[in-house]
């Protein structure tokens, strides 16, 4: 038996060993060479419209039933949707440009607020000559459209997205919790002296392993709702002249037209505010008094467990959380959404998303046709089946995409923009980026010590922020 | 010298060069040489594409304003007085530098105390379950500890504050305030990096030989004494190789702090190659990232020429 194997293998010398290692090599590098040469990645090497969107092959997937019915109108575009993982909206316009580095940019981009006026600034082609040409198309579209969701991607004038979907900061609340607490649904226009008093019956009620309100450190959600509420924000918020060509157009009869303008410009630093300091100085009393968690650095991605499993009793988050809260078990009873709370006004913040065709973009006609369809009624039903955001068509939030899944007040949702129409997006100019890192990097300073300590931490920010916009200016 | 030697004759150079025998041995040789070449290639080539050109460019670009996405211009020294008048750099190299000192005191202490511990006292297969053991986390990924670590750490839900209340400790802010963030950081880091000093350390002590320990025990040596006379002197050389090896890579952290803690709260835990990371991938500023970038790395080779220069006053060789 050895020497049967014996024999073979001494005839299997160095140089066939070699050999045989390099023809693997040569056969590997074949075998990958689309992945090596990057001529995989949809779109590429081919005429395709390149969509970037942010999330995984199994959102890019789940688009597949809005590209076919595109398919079908327009069988002379190809549509090629890739998916791009991220930690957050930063993180996916960071790959974005560094593919635009490469040379290799998508022709559409899936963008959000926080990288809207990046993206207008330097990447993306306005959409006022398509809205123009086609308004007969669009009127019904803006019809359906809060506009305060279309200002959002209005910049120094010009329209760059249509939002498709948003979400409001409003006020989650676990109604176990509530209910513990000897508490009712709070009024609508509950204030934060309400709020804070809630959260002290809560506190009472459950003393351990239990947050009465968690809340986390970015952009959206964190602290820019309170100061929203308080009339105020760490960036001061002026606006663009111009735009009236879509106002006057779309929006002529709109309660709002007065305040719509040619979109929303941060150009200096707000942090030394009196109203800053109240409502930072609100919500160090949060968390000194045991009310309030200490903002998380990042995201909350444990947030949906620990208020699915009754750990949390308020937190501020959009329609997005629907979905969540019901996969991780939560009835549609257990939970509710409120207003967030009144202060010196009502304001609240939001975040919206929609395509930005890229400047460089093969065939921006194509484009077009392909954000003009993505805004039909009938592929937002195809993209959005579930609560897993809100759509941006007023007549789609409606009782059946919350059907089983609640919350009892889900036209909280939509009306957010219709009780407070000067609600507005998250602060995020051109240099979202360094803004954002210089609010985070300060918020847990000003909330985790004394007065004085928030004082110094609001001066950081005030430095950052300036040498953030002055940077890139 | 005899008259009667003839003189020797000088060979013929080509070019002020021997022409190479063309002997079967010499083909050989020069056949040898092409195949050492072809092994030598794909690292040669690596180390082209992937360090050398990315070092020249970096080094390049410290002096040009480029946000990828507009030409690039040059912009002289802007970029490096810039970045020395920033204080958010300022304080992540301090940070580093803070960062460095402990955690490879730390580091080197824990696994040199391991390692003679592992050494000595254990019967064989606890000590080959030790060396798996504390190697074993730096197999995994930095990042994927990290985020595992954030929970551990949660001020409200986290695990080891719950173990703290056992014994009547009250929650302790991990995360959230400066001086437990930093610590956090650097017992993370510790950590998932001892493993390594470690294994250097064994090897240094195995090295060391018996007779030496036997001969310090006739001269009245103990314990404590022997390990400070004996082991430490000889395992000096050791000890250069994994202080050298631990500052390199404490001046380059990254992911601990940067998944843990984001370098918050305010600067506190911002290091040095975060400010790089933000400068060029999120604010776009890549010449400012390549200033940094420079700087950092001309201080890891002050301070690693600085190591070897006082290696000699501390080594010794056996």
């Amino acid at each position: 038996m050895t020497g049967a194997f014996n024999g073979p293998l001494r005839e299997f010398s160095r140089r066939t060993a070699l050999g045989a290692l390099g023809a693997g090599i040569i056969g590997a590098t074949v075998a990958s060479w689309p992945r090596l040469s990057g001529t995989d990645i949809p779109g590429r090497g081919d005429n395709s419209l390149s969509i970037a969107i942010m999330g995984t092959a199994a959102d890019a997937a789940a688009r597949q039933r809005a590209i076919d019915a595109f398919t079908r109108l327009h069988p002379e575009i190809r549509v090629k949707v890739q998916a791009i993982q991220a930690v957050d909206w930063k993180d996916f316009f960071t790959k974005i440009l560094t593919m635009v580095a490469a040379g290799t940019p998508p022709d559409v981009v899936y963008v959000a607020t926080e990288g809207a006026q990046l993206f207008a600034e330097k990447l993306a082609h306005p959409l006022d000559e398509y809205v123009r040409r086609d308004a007969s198309d669009m009127v019904e579209f803006f019809n359906d459209v809060h506009p305060s969701l279309v200002e959002a991607f209005m910049y120094k004038g010009s329209l760059y997205q249509l939002p498709l979907d948003w979400n409001a900061a409003n006020m989650y609340y676990n109604t176990t919790a509530f209910a513990q607490a000897g508490l009712e649904r709070p009024a609508d226009d509950w204030t934060h002296i309400d709020f804070r008093n809630s959260l002290a019956a809560m506190r009472k009620a459950r003393t351990a392993d239990f947050t009465p309100y968690y809340w986390t450190n970015r952009l959206f959600g964190g602290v820019v709702p309170w100061l929203y509420a308080n009339d105020t924000s760490f960036l001061k918020e002026t606006r663009s002249t111009g735009g009236d060509w879509l106002w006057d157009s779309f929006y002529a009869n709109d309660p709002s037209r007065s305040l719509r303008s040619g979109g929303y410009q941060w150009l200096e630093p707000n942090a030394d505010d009196d109203r800053v300091f109240e409502s930072f100085d609100y919500l160090r009393g949060l968390v000194k008094d045991g009310l309030g968690v200490r903002p998380e650095e990042g995201g909350g991605s444990s947030l949906v467990g620990l208020f699915a499993s009754n750990r949390i009793g308020t937190t501020p988050a959009g329609g997005y959380w629907v979905q969540g809260l019901h996969e991780a078990g939560m009835g549609g009873n257990n939970f509710d959404v409120q207003f967030f709370p009144r202060w010196k006004t009502q304001r609240h913040q939001f975040g919206t998303a929609g395509y930005a065709i890229m400047k460089t973009a093969k065939d921006k006609d194509a484009a077009w046709e392909w954000i003009k369809f993505s805004s039909s009624r009938e592929a937002m039903e195809l993209i959005f089946p579930s609560p897993i955001t809100t759509p941006a068509r007023r007549s789609m939030v409606n009782e059946q995409l919350y059907a089983g899944k609640g919350p009892a007040h889900w036209k909280t949702f939509y009306e957010t923009l219709d009780r407070f129409p000067t609600t507005g997006p998250i602060p995020a100019p051109p240099q979202q980026a360094a803004v954002e890192t210089a609010l985070m990097k300060n918020v847990s300073l000003t909330v985790s010590g004394d007065e004085s300590q928030l004082k110094q931490a609001l001066a950081s920010m005030q430095r950052d922020l300036e040498l953030a916009l002055r940077r890139q200016s | 010298m005899s008259t009667t030697t003839p003189p020797r004759e000088r060979p013929r150079q080509t070019a002020g060069r021997a022409a190479p025998a063309k002997t079967p041995a010499g083909n050989g040789r020069r056949g040898q040489r092409w195949l050492a070449w072809i092994f030598l290639a794909p690292t040669i080539l690596g180390m082209g594409l992937f360090t050398l050109i990315p070092i020249v460019a970096s080094v390049i670009l410290a002096f040009f304003r480029w946000d990828i996405i507009s030409a690039p211009t040059f912009v002289g020294f802007d970029n490096f007085s810039e970045v020395v008048q920033d204080p958010t750099v300022r304080v992540s190299f301090l940070n580093t530098i803070i960062f460095v000192v402990v955690a490879v005191v730390l580091q080197l202490g824990i696994a040199l105390a391991l390692a003679v511990m592992v050494q000595e006292k254990m019967p064989d297969w606890l000590r080959v379950f030790f060396r798996s053991a504390f190697f074993f986390p730096l197999i995994l990924s930095a990042a994927s500890v990290s985020i595992f670590m954030r929970y551990l750490f949660n001020e409200q839900f986290g695990v080891v504050n719950w173990f703290l209340s056992l014994v009547g400790i009250p929650a302790v802010p991990w995360l959230t305030t400066p001086g437990g963030s930093a610590t956090v950081v650097i017992l993370v880091y510790v950590w998932q990096n001892f493993g390594f000093s470690f294994l250097l350390f064994i090897g240094g002590l195995a090295s060391i030989p018996v007779e030496t320990y036997e001969a310090a025990s006739i001269d009245g040596a103990t314990g404590w004494r022997k390990h400070l006379h004996v082991t430490l002197p000889l395992l000096s050389p050791t000890t250069l190789v994994a202080s050298v090896m631990a500052i390199i890579s404490a001046l380059q952290v990254f992911d601990q702090p940067y998944v843990l803690t984001r370098g918050g709260p305010g600067d506190s835990t911002r290091t040095a190659v975060m400010v790089i990371f933000e400068s060029a991938f999120q604010r776009l500023e890549f010449g400012q990232a390549s200033a940094i970038g420079v700087l950092l790395t001309l201080i890891i080779m002050a301070i690693t020429a600085a190591q070897f220069r006082l290696s000699k006053r501390f080594v010794f060789y056996q």
